[in-house]
């Protein structure tokens, strides 16, 4: 296979970048395809994923939840889970026994739930927990 | 290019314009009044990466991300 690329180093070096991205993407959308995930809610993890920090990215790959910082309390709401009815519940760190959740007013897939809550708490947080609804996490 | 993003049930709408044409600036200003206008908070994100709400329509941002108001669960 590499006898056939250019000899030109430059233009190798992409190629081989090119060949490994394509690669890499190939294999994200196959793990979110064996985990059940349909076209469009992939679609929606993509997008959280495009708008997710650096550190709320290595989580999120690593063990399927994130951190949020409150912009207003500074405290840290973790998402607990991603998937169907409870995306939208937060644990609150500080108080593991507190819980809130809150969606939009629209049906949409569960990465856009959580992208949305994520960018109310980082830019509004007083008013993201004025609507939502508090529970007891089990 | 600069692209809308609107989120919806089937993930999302993006609406790409060329923010150096007038005509697309108007047209994304008035998608930008009438989603903000329907509830929608719009988003961008600020030079270090993290997002920042806006309430006025920014012919210099590059994306800007629409969602639905959020009720309590």
């Amino acid at each position: 296979m590499f006898e056939n690329l250019p000899r030109n180093p430059k233009i190798r070096m992409i190629r081989c970048f090119l060949t490994d991205t394509l690669r890499r993407a190939r294999a994200i959308r196959d793990w979110y395809q064996e985990l059940g995930y349909t076209e469009t809610e992939m679609r929606g993890i993509k997008l959280l994923r495009e708008w997710l920090s650096p550190e709320q990215l290595v989580q999120f790959h690593r063990f399927r939840y994130f951190d949020v910082t409150g912009c207003h309390s500074g405290k840290t709401y973790r998402y607990v889970t991603v998937r169907e009815r409870i995306s939208g519940n937060l644990t609150d760190l500080g108080y593991p026994k507190a819980g809130w959740c809150f969606v939009p007013n629209e049906p949409l897939v569960p990465g856009d739930v959580m992208l949305a809550q994520k960018i109310s708490l980082e830019t509004d947080e007083w008013t993201a927990l004025a609507v939502a609804k508090s529970f007891r996490p089990i | 290019m600069a692209t809308q993003i609107v989120m919806n049930h089937s993930g999302d709408t993006r609406h790409v314009f060329d923010a150096n044409d007038a005509n697309a600036l108007l047209e994304a200003e008035r998608r930008f009044k009438e989603l903000t206008g329907a509830g929608f908070t719009a988003a961008i994100r600020t030079a270090s990466g993290e997002p920042a709400v806006t309430h006025k329509f920014d012919p210099t941002a590059e994306e800007t991300l629409f969602f639905p108001r959020l009720v309590g669960g």
